[in-house]
């Protein structure tokens, strides 16, 4: 509640004042064409409490390539629109970094829906979220990607183990082994996954004994 | 063993289509330069130069630096071939706020000719002059600089305006400035 | 050593000698380089992926099962990297607004006065990327049925319907210039 009324605040405060908390690298690079686009685009970002730091370094990005101001707030907005549905499909308990992370894997072409599949499988968090893009931007098609990193979340695996299993699926890519094929073969190898969580929501997959749940105290 | 016997217009297409095909001059020049000694008792050498080899705290990257330096020296003692495309690295370049979890990645371009080369991305605000590649042998460039984990978007600028993405690495899927970016993913290391 | 067998320059490479994979890139470059600009229709994309290709072929030169079938095994490492920069590109073409090219580029080539050359990757632009795949392996890399089960992983009967419908298609995409 009062989160809120902090929030409402502070978009108050930003419509009224438009110069106020300015990002001074943005005011360093930006024209004062482009400043004036993509400021705003930011301050709705914190508003909304969604990262920022993903906009700036787009809009700094642009500044680098030497891009015209509207194309800089062409690519603001549209990651803004991104970062608001990974929020949106990855729920409010989703910290920056995952909803970052969200948003590269709809761009990847991941759909907000397996995103929210995820992450009630308790596979919505950053790193995960960076696997399946990475997986995707390799070759791995969609669909599959998104089951391989649900395999593991229904799991329980620990965040190395994600890294890992990308690294496999890499190398076996790199090796001639279709990138599909890898991804699926690799989740499904034994090795790569602990014993599956004590109480999963979702059922696990057929043909696998299900674990006894937990003694409650 | 063609099955277009008598279908006259795929044979003029099939015809043009196995024309030669021309690539660029320095093609064979940048593939070669990319290329590691397969050697086994290199390996060891191989892994240090692979990115993402070593993680290390901020007060240790120095120290790491120098240990890779002596054992790079020792090894290269062995390896003159090695030392084409190997050197202890002096220094690493460190982004913004690496943080505890940083790993040191290498950058390498193939880039013959190139007078000037850095890499920009994420993790140095796409700032062009932050993090030059030095030249290390025969037109290949590299730098080593602590990431920060997670995923980040990168690409490399030539002589401060041909920009040019990662021939190894995955690209990003989107591209809204004309000039695709690379992508590479810090993870947190296996133990 | 630019008439030795595959194998035996595999085994030079493996031994230590990474310049002897020089020869290897120079006698299947050519053939590669085709392949892959037919298949991307962008002479930039086609260079990055070959690039990529050779050199991870380099690096897991070790686990080519057969070394006396380099070019095979190479092909088959040609073929993902193909797959792979469209799948990219068709990505892109969706989330970027604006003119991202469905069609690529014709491939720098030897004069093309009447535009012929460019009809026909315009054509081969609109075929299904398996189908495309199939129609260059077979007629103009003239691989067997047997060879290109092997390099795209696909069963020879779906192969060959593959070809099949990738010359119908053509045909149909091409067929004023019969009359030309």
């Amino acid at each position: 509640m009062i989160r809120r009324a902090g929030l409402l605040l502070s978009w108050l405060l930003a419509a009224a004042a438009p110069l106020r908390a300015q990002d001074p690298r943005l005011a360093a690079r930006l024209d004062p064409a482009a400043l004036r686009s993509v400021q705003p685009l930011v301050d709705s970002a914190r508003a909304l409490g969604l990262p920022a730091e993903p906009l700036v370094s787009k809009a700094l990005e642009g500044a680098a390539k030497r891009a015209s101001a509207e194309r800089i707030a062409a690519a603001v907005r549209a990651l803004l629109a991104d970062l608001r549905t990974a929020r949106v499909a990855l729920g409010p308990g989703a910290d920056g970094p995952a909803v970052a992370a969200g948003a590269s894997a709809l761009r990847a072409g991941i759909r907000p829906e397996d995103l929210h599949r995820l992450r009630d499988a308790g596979g919505g968090a950053a790193v995960p979220l960076a696997v399946l893009a990475e997986l995707v931007a390799r070759g791995v098609p969609a669909d599959t990607a998104v089951e391989a990193v649900l395999e593991l979340a229904r799991h329980g695996v620990a965040e190395p183990e994600y890294t890992r299993f990308e690294r496999h699926v890499v190398q076996d890519i790199g090796a001639g082994i279709p990138p599909g094929v890898a991804a699926a073969t690799r989740a499904a190898a034994p090795a790569a996954l602990g014993p599956p969580a004590g109480v999963t929501r979702g059922a696990p997959p057929a043909g696998r004994p299900r674990p006894a749940p937990p003694a409650h105290p | 063993m063609s099955d277009l016997r008598g279908d006259e217009l795929l044979e003029r297409v099939v015809a043009e289509l196995r024309r030669p095909v021309a690539l660029s001059p320095d093609f064979d020049a940048r593939v070669m330069a990319a290329l590691e000694p397969p050697s086994p008792w290199t390996a060891p050498l191989r892994w240090l130069t692979r990115p993402r080899t070593v993680t290390v705290s901020p007060l240790g990257l120095l120290g790491a630096a120098a240990c890779l330096a002596g054992l790079v020296v020792a090894g290269a003692a062995l390896a003159t071939r090695a030392l084409r495309v190997l050197e202890p690295p002096p220094q690493v370049a460190v982004a913004p706020a690496p943080g505890p979890r940083a790993e040191v990645v290498r950058f390498v371009l193939a880039a013959p000719g190139a007078r000037r080369v850095s890499v920009i991305g994420d993790f140095n605000d796409w700032d062009a002059e932050a993090t030059p590649l030095r030249p290390a042998a025969a037109g290949v460039w590299v730098a080593d600089v602590a990431l920060p984990p997670g995923r980040h978007e990168y690409a490399f600028l030539i002589d401060g305006r041909e920009w040019r993405a990662d021939p190894i690495a995955p690209r990003a899927p989107a591209n809204e400035y004309g000039v695709p970016n690379s992508v590479i993913t810090v993870g947190a290391r296996s133990s | 050593m630019t008439d030795l067998p595959d194998g035996v320059i595999v085994r030079r490479v493996l031994e230590g000698d990474p310049d002897a994979f020089g020869v290897l890139l120079s006698r299947y470059r050519d053939r590669m380089a085709r392949f892959a600009v037919h298949m991307l229709g962008d002479r930039d994309e086609a260079e990055d992926a070959l690039q990529e290709a050779f050199i991870r072929a380099y690096r897991s030169l070790r686990r080519c099962a057969d070394p006396d079938r380099f070019d095979a095994w190479l092909f088959r490492i040609v073929v993902n990297r193909c797959r792979t920069a469209a799948a990219r590109r068709a990505r892109r073409a969706r989330l970027v607004a604006g003119d991202a090219p469905a069609v690529g580029r014709a491939a720098a080539a030897p004069a093309d006065p009447d535009g012929w050359r460019e009809e026909i990757e315009r054509a081969l632009a609109r075929l299904a990327p398996e189908q495309r795949e199939a129609f260059l392996l077979k007629h103009v890399e003239e691989l067997s049925y047997e060879e290109m089960a092997r390099i795209t992983g696909a069963g020879e009967s779906a192969l060959k319907m593959r070809v099949k419908r990738a010359c119908e298609r053509l045909r149909g995409l091409l067929r004023e210039r019969q009359y030309v």
